[in-house]
């Protein structure tokens, strides 16, 4: 199991001065899974979200990817050892066009940050590689908007684009569809689905019905502790679960 | 939103004015690169404009006084050491952002002018160092008129380069620096190295401009490290407006060129420059360029019949509160002087004060009366303009 | 002995001096986000109110109504020219402060002229408080020391203590809470910010009669007043007091060091190899002395960022 386990963490703790808010997780991933999130408001989805990926420093435990352990490393190393995660809020570009939202991202990997000496422009790769990534989020037609001037699930798609710019082999997202109709989150669901067939994907979410669809398998995390994981069967099926989620109907 | 550059300006007096509105334009250029770009406001940038300047003293002193590089190259040391002085300072300012960083670039500049005075072999003490320029490549650059192209052609070549700088990516980054730099991180991006990066560019125009302003006074002195250099480029470059490109450069050459003309005339103008800084920022955030901008496409979008009365409401109001408020100040730095306090503590009763070639007794209401009609009145008329471009929206 | 002892007290009493105008700005900056380049303005205001007003009123009560004439300008400033710019972010908030500051200070020299004027200590103030071996101490210094720890005194128990402070300290950390309990979260701001600007005009009117009075004030003590809390680390009332005492002592005491490089290397018998270089060998540290906070500043970025107390962000 662990040999082909592109995430493992273990007994991973973090307090805020005297208040623990992770205590004690245990997390593997396979590669090529996904796995959804799920767990009641202040469970610490998102700080959990925020270790894995660099946002904050653990205060005790392991965080291994690939091989190594990323604890403690800068959100730029880890995103460049291929994990790559979005947003709750949303969080792109503003005043800068779609295009240039997702050029950014994707200029990246070629190195070019300190490049002040050629037009960016003439740079054909990173162009054609943005274009293409804007065509699978089906933004293309908007390529010239300014980012704060779309409607907000176009700016979802938009922050999906940018999370998946650098190739990542391991996918954080978190709330993908807060705040969407159900048209749209339909919409969004079908994406992420394409978008990270073969990847690892690792998901919050509150949407019972997206996490059934896009989840292989589930972890629940309660107070800073998973609980339980397993396929959403079993998920649905566990008391420990049930108890924690007094009054959710879809864990019936 | 393009301004010609005119070299056919050639009155001699006025040359070495313009002189030094080019070399106003390409720092407030340079400054708004890492303020108006990267959104990392800089109130130290005093900084490396002096190091330009010294450096390139320095320079033109080398070799016997013959000088380390032929003239027209010299400004190339200054954005040398620009660039040099840049990267080790922007290293440790980057490290913070917001306020924070601004304070760091002030407390720099603060310790390079206490610093100076100091280090009398590297900084001259008082008198600062002179040096003199030499013949090169044929023209001896004792004229104002040779300096005045020599400094033309790097400053249009300057700007050249920092709009083609604009077009990188390392260009586009500095703006997505501004936009979300916390997203860069988690997209990839050293964060940190492309501060110094755009710190590091700022700054060696910035020394370029110090370096241009020695060749032109073949002086250097320690006061281009004072607070007030940094603060002029600051008012300079936001008076102008940072959303465009022109805009900083633009502002500093309507501040020099006002700074040059009034100068004799008034002693507050600093006090206006500030005033006007806080108006722009209040009132019209995106500066003189921006106004204009919003100007044309008043005209374009919405027709003359709207946007003439429009535009003359609002100059009539501009000038009227202008017109009041400097009477006031006028009227209030005699009063406040130290020959008029000694002129009334020996008269009984308060002197007249002349001003704009009339008397003007102090005591009396209509001398006050005047100024508050002409601000109340600006006021009615900004007022007006206001609602009329409302109603029609 | 006497000498360092005395270098030592004055060293505290001017840290003290910068403690009191740099709590002010630690609160503000807590609640607003952004650093008040205007702070240090408030400062210079109090000592030139108190100047102007002295003759008229006497020492003493001078000083009472300066302080409430910088608060008052303080609510003026928040009121009329912060408020309006929030909306556009701290970078704006800055510029404008700055351009205040920037007013401020040739309004002043508008008024009283571009150079100090003469506002000292009266003469019922003037006197020795004790000795220190052959040298006497001026009580008005140890005044200045009561002021300010009198100040750190009350600040803090109207914080911790009283339903005022726990009310500004809600709206400090999460306004939109506070406001949604019914608290004038707007009012408290205003307060706060005066309250700051009244204790760096009382800072001024205070230490204005010991120290120099010119339109320089503003930017000399506060840009000292930024190192101190980037040194202390931002928001904390404690970090920027130890801040201030470090900064003050480090300062006083390098002004009596009259030795240089050189004569360090004197040691090892390189003294005259170091005078003939001359430039930074020579340099006495009490020619650097003003330059030190700065340096201080910068070793404390690089070594611990977030300030001696500041917290981890």
């Amino acid at each position: 199991m662990s040999s082909s386990s592109i995430l493992n963490i273990r007994g991973l703790r973090k307090s805020f001065g005297a208040t623990e808010i992770i205590r004690g997780v245990d997390l593997e991933l396979r590669a090529g899974e996904h796995r959804a999130l799920i767990g009641p408001n202040g469970a610490g989805k998102s700080t959990l979200f925020h270790l894995i990926s660099g946002n904050l420093r653990p205060t005790a435990g392991e965080i291994v990817f690939k091989g190594q352990r990323i604890d403690g490393w800068s959100p730029e190393r880890i995103n460049r050892h291929g994990l790559a995660r979005s947003f709750q809020i949303t969080n792109i570009f503003p005043r800068l066009t779609v295009f240039e939202n997702v050029r950014i991202a994707v200029m990246q990997r070629r190195h070019v940050q300190y490049n002040f000496w050629r037009r960016i422009e003439g740079m054909r790769a990173i162009r054609e590689e943005a274009e293409a990534l804007l065509e699978r989020v089906r933004l293309q037609h908007r390529a010239g908007t300014l980012g704060g001037e779309m409607s907000y699930s176009e700016q979802r798609s938009l922050e999906l684009a940018m999370t998946l710019a650098s190739d990542p082999q391991l996918i954080l997202l978190d709330e993908p569809m807060a705040g969407m109709s159900a048209e749209e989150t339909q919409y969004t669901a079908g994406l992420i689905r394409e978008l990270t067939a073969g990847r690892t994907l690792l998901l919050v979410e509150h949407d019972m019905d997206v996490v059934f669809s896009l989840g292989d398998s589930i972890s629940v995390l309660v107070y800073g502790q998973v609980i339980a994981t397993g396929t959403p069967d079993e998920i649905r099926q566990d008391a420990s679960v049930r108890e924690a989620y007094l009054g959710e109907e879809h864990a019936a | 939103m393009l301004l010609a550059a005119l070299p056919a300006l050639l009155p001699a007096g006025l040359l070495i004015a313009s002189n030094q509105m080019l070399v106003a334009a390409l720092f407030a250029s340079a400054y708004s690169l890492l303020s108006g770009r990267a959104g990392m406001l800089s109130f130290g940038h005093a900084a490396y404009f002096g190091i330009g300047a010294f450096a390139t003293v320095h320079a033109m002193n080398a070799v016997g006084g013959a000088g380390l590089l032929p003239t027209p190259l010299m400004p190339l040391i200054g954005a040398a050491a620009g660039l040099a002085v840049g990267i080790v300072a922007g290293w440790f300012a980057t490290q913070r952002s917001g306020t924070t960083f601004a304070m760091i670039t002030l407390a720099i500049a603060e310790l390079l002018h206490a610093l100076a005075p100091q280090l009398k072999s590297l900084f001259g003490g008082e008198s600062g160092i002179s040096a003199m320029r030499m013949p090169a490549w044929g023209l001896d650059f004792g004229s104002t008129t040779q300096v005045y192209y020599l400094t033309l052609c790097w400053v249009l070549l300057s700007l050249a380069l920092l709009y083609f700088h604009g077009l990188t990516p390392a260009g586009r980054l500095t703006l997505a620096l501004r936009e979300n730099g916390h997203r860069l991180r988690f997209l990839g991006y050293n964060v940190h190295g492309l501060g110094v990066s755009a710190f590091a560019i700022s700054a060696m125009f910035s020394g370029l401009a110090g370096g241009l302003q020695a060749l032109s006074n073949e002086a250097a002195n320690y006061a281009v490290f004072d607070a007030g250099v940094s603060a002029s480029v600051v008012l300079n470059s936001y008076i102008g407006g940072v959303g465009s490109f022109f805009g900083p450069a633009l502002g500093a050459a309507l501040m020099s060129f006002f700074g040059y003309a009034v100068s004799d005339i008034t002693q507050s103008w600093m006090l206006y420059q500030g005033v006007l800084f806080v108006g722009v920022m209040m009132f019209a955030p995106a500066g003189v360029s921006g106004l204009l901008g919003s100007g044309s496409r008043l005209f374009a979008q919405r027709g003359w019949k709207l946007a003439l009365p429009v535009t003359l409401l609002a100059v009539c109001a501009a000038l009227l509160l202008s017109a009041g408020g400097v009477f006031i100040v006028e009227m209030l730095q005699r009063l406040c002087s130290q020959d008029y306090r000694a002129m009334a503590q020996a008269a009984a009763k308060l002197p007249t004060i002349a001003l704009f070639g009339r008397a003007w007794s102090p005591g009396s209401v209509l001398t006050w009366a005047l100024p508050v009609a002409l601000l109340v009145l600006g006021a009615v008329l900004a007022l007006a303009a206001r609602r009329r471009l409302g109603a029609n929206a | 002995m006497d000498a360092f002892v005395f270098s030592l007290l004055n060293g505290l009493v001017y840290g003290l001096l910068l403690f009191m105008v740099s709590a002010g700005l630690t609160l503000v900056f807590g609640m607003m986000g952004v650093l008040n380049f205007a702070h240090a303005s408030f400062y210079m205001l109090g000592a030139y109110f108190s100047f102007a007003l002295q003759g008229l009123l006497g020492f003493g009560p001078a000083v009472v109504v300066a302080t409430l004439l910088s608060g008052l300008v303080g609510v003026i400033v928040e009121r009329f020219f912060l408020r309006r710019v929030h909306a556009h972010g701290h970078a704006h908030e800055l510029l404008l402060t700055f351009g205040l500051s920037f007013i401020i200070a040739e309004a002043i020299k508008l008024f009283f002229g571009n150079f100090p004027v003469d506002y000292r200590i009266p003469a019922s103030l003037d006197f020795t408080a004790f000795r220190i071996g052959a040298q006497s101490y001026p009580a008005y210094r140890v005044l200045m020391a009561v002021v300010a720890l009198a100040m750190f005194g009350a600040l803090y128990l109207l914080l911790t203590r009283t339903r005022i402070g726990i009310i500004v300290r809600a709206a400090i950390h999460k306004p939109r809470m506070a406001q949604a309990l019914g608290h004038n979260v707007q009012l408290v701001f205003m307060g706060v910010f005066g309250v700051g600007a009244a204790l760096a005009g009382l800072a001024g009117a205070v230490a204005g009669a010991f120290y120099t009075t010119n339109p320089n004030m503003a930017l000399e003590v506060g840009v000292m007043v930024f190192v101190v809390v980037v040194v202390g680390g931002l928001g904390s009332l404690g970090g920027a007091m130890l801040a201030s005492l470090l900064i003050g002592v480090v300062t006083s005491l390098a002004v009596s060091v009259d030795r240089s490089l050189a004569d360090l290397l004197g040691f090892v018998g390189a003294q005259a190899w170091a005078e003939n270089i001359g430039g930074l060998m020579t340099l006495k540290v009490s020619s650097l002395a003003a330059t030190l906070p700065f340096m201080l500043m910068l070793l404390i970025l690089l070594v611990r960022p977030r300030g001696l107390m500041g917290e981890k962000n």
